[in-house]
């Protein structure tokens, strides 16, 4: 299992920011990524109908009146997949923020500890990854029962060993340079260090994975939900949306559209990732590590 | 990484390639080990009644049967015991019995593995192919438009939810065009060909019946492509750093210096150099198909083990769901102990880490 993603490399002056006229990918990510916050936080201004209300022509196609149609049921799609936002975007960002919390607590602690913590916790860290994301998501899912917040917590379970594993890398490495030791050799202490010269040197890498793992995030809760263990009829989810237009087959316009949203939330985050990666590991540019 | 040209030396398994090997294999029986002991702690818990929905209602209702259930999986012993017993009952290759199908899940297992092992396998060597390709073809065009396209083209691959473009890809080449064949491994009604190794295009070849071959891979193809799109974003993104790695190296300019054609360049001296970091990633490519094959099998109505997982976490049949996991995860750690121990046959540095 490889993880050279990011070399503890000291970033100090290769850090100039391009305008942003030059960064297309960065703009389009970052300018997706503000339309599903500004549509998921004022989805009730925007969405035309109730997401709920069957009060609709059933099956109805695109139309003036129903820009995406309408589904099975009688609601209004676009409502519905703007409603949809509203569950994927915020508990991406909240679970990506607790794996990677726990995760960089996790392995700063084996980093700067080495020896025994370092072991146990690599060795839990590996355990983690021996189980494919989805299998093991589907199975806490199901233990703990249906639902978007046991989803949530899956992914969790699913997402900080990865951030446990970089961060410890990035913490074992910049303990090793020679600025940080000739920073204790001239009697700066461990905590000051640690802060000075170490964590600025993590946040980057972090960032990037997390912004990366936002995607991940939308897609694993999209899939679960599309299986059923995520979100739970009638709550408007892009999954299980989709699952809906499974069922539906003929009537194409019930699973595109919540698939679209999908499509460009994660490509949004992907995009930004990736630049921000290029920023901060600008010698071989896009192309990198990072799991699913 | 891979970065150096590679002396040409004859293989012989020398002291620090054995040790490398005896750690790596510790490493895997540990993990697996591990592996069987979170498979178990997240059995114990499922908030089920495991007598009543493994006995039935009329068998539940016999104090004697309940009572020979609970003494045959130690469901009366302490945790410890418990486990013990499990990891006893799994050596004579007992996984429990499903309580959905009602038979042993190993047997389950056996039915439904091939069909996703033939999936996997079109979709891995598709997603290779491909991905490769892209990768060397962006990073010999470094920074020109044709690297920029690829670029959004990976990372559109690696954003796309795989149920949701196997729904599209099955609505066009299926309902529309017609192109594909809608579900399943095979036309409704026509019979498999004579089990061999359980995947349809290779036991057809066997048979000799070129017609059952092509109607199996026809079925194959809508499938296998979309379970293949992830994992062509993420080759391409890991082909092309690897190739960037080596390309500035002086031996492939002193490779180009002597007047060699690019072909050769780029077979010979790069690629050669660059493959090895690139099979790393394959162990991440392969987590990647059975992740995307749970989801695809579902649409496809594909009767592998991803559809059996799926129905086994729907009706909390814990046998059944702790069966795969424990499957996958053995598979998916012998996968990458496999692609660790290749390494370290082709580049020695990594053995010494």
């Amino acid at each position: 299992m490889s993880t050279i993603a990011f070399r503890g490399r000291a970033r100090r002056s290769s850090g100039r920011v391009r305008p942003a006229w030059r960064q297309p990918l960065a703009l389009t990510g970052s300018a997706i990524a503000i339309a599903w916050i500004v549509i998921a936080i004022f989805a009730p201004l925007i969405a035309p109908y109730d997401p709920l209300a069957q009060s609709f022509p059933i099956s109805h196609p695109p139309s003036s009146a129903h820009l995406f149609g309408t589904d099975e049921l009688g609601r209004d799609i676009l409502s519905r997949v703007i409603y949809g936002s509203r569950v994927s975007v915020p508990i991406a960002l909240l679970l990506v923020a607790c794996a990677a919390m726990i995760g960089g607590l996790v392995g700063s602690l084996a980093g700067y500890f080495r020896g025994i913590v370092d072991g146990v916790s690599m060795r839990l860290v590996d355990l983690f990854f021996a189980f494919p994301a989805i299998i093991l998501a589907m199975v806490v899912a199901a233990v703990l029962g249906r639902g978007l917040q046991n989803a949530a917590l899956a992914i969790v379970v699913v997402a900080w060993p990865s951030y446990a594993r970089v961060v410890r890398g990035l913490v074992l490495s910049i303990g090793d340079t020679e600025y940080v030791q000739s920073a204790r050799l001239l009697g700066s202490s461990a905590r000051r260090t640690l802060f000075r010269d170490v964590l600025p040197n993590v946040a980057g890498p972090v960032l990037v994975l997390a912004t990366l793992d936002l995607a991940n995030a939308i897609l694993l809760l999209a899939g679960l939900s599309f299986l059923g263990l995520g979100a739970q009829p009638p709550q408007a989810e892009w999954g299980s949306m989709v699952a809906d237009g499974a069922q539906y087959f003929q009537w194409w316009w019930i699973g595109t559209f919540p698939g679209l949203a999908i499509f460009t939330a994660v490509l949004a985050f992907n995009f930004l990732g990736d630049s921000l990666r290029d920023f901060f590991d600008p010698q071989t540019s896009w192309g990198g590590d990072d799991r699913r | 990484m891979a970065d150096s040209p590679r002396v040409r030396r004859r293989p012989r398994p020398s002291a620090s390639f054995l040790r490398f090997l005896l750690g790596r294999a510790v490493a895997l029986v540990l993990l697996a080990v591990g592996i069987t002991l979170v498979v178990f702690v997240l059995t114990q818990l499922v908030p089920t009644n495991a007598v009543a929905t493994n006995l039935g209602e009329q068998a539940a209702g016999d104090p004697a049967a309940v009572a020979a259930f609970k003494a045959h999986y130690g469901l009366d012993k302490p945790l410890p015991l418990r486990y013990a017993l499990y990891l006893k009952h799994l050596v004579q290759g007992d996984l429990g019995q499903s309580s959905l199908t009602h038979d042993a899940v190993t047997h389950d297992l056996g039915q439904f593995i091939p069909a996703t092992a033939e999936l996997a396998l079109y979709s891995v060597v598709i997603a290779a192919f491909f991905g490769i390709s892209f990768g060397v073809i962006a990073a010999m065009r470094r920074n020109r438009p044709v690297d920029h396209a690829l670029r959004v083209v990976s990372l559109g691959g690696i954003s796309m939810p795989t149920f949701w473009i196997a729904l599209v890809a099955l609505y066009v080449g299926f309902f529309k065009l017609g192109w594909f064949p809608g579900a399943d491994r095979l036309d409704p009604g026509v019979l498999p060909p004579p089990h061999k190794t359980g995947l349809y295009t290779i036991d057809a070849l066997l048979a000799g019946d070129w017609g059952l071959f092509g109607q199996a891979l026809h079925h194959l193809v809508l499938p296998a492509l979309v379970l293949a799109a992830f994992s062509i974003g993420l080759l391409t993104r890991y082909t092309r750093s690897a190739v960037l790695e080596v390309i500035g190296n002086d031996y492939v300019r002193a490779a180009r210096a002597k007047g060699l054609p690019e072909r050769i360049v780029v077979t010979r001296y790069i690629l050669r150099a660059a493959l090895p970091s690139v099979v790393t990633v394959l162990g991440l490519v392969f987590a990647n198909v059975l992740t995307g094959a749970v989801l695809v099998e579902k649409i496809f109505s594909w009767p592998g083990i991803g559809q059996y997982a799926y129905q086994a976490a729907v009706n909390l049949d814990v046998p059944a769901i702790a069966g795969v996991s424990l499957f996958v995860a053995i598979v998916y750690i012998t996968v990458n102990f496999i692609v660790d121990v290749l390494y370290g046959v082709i580049d020695p540095r990594i053995r010494v880490r």
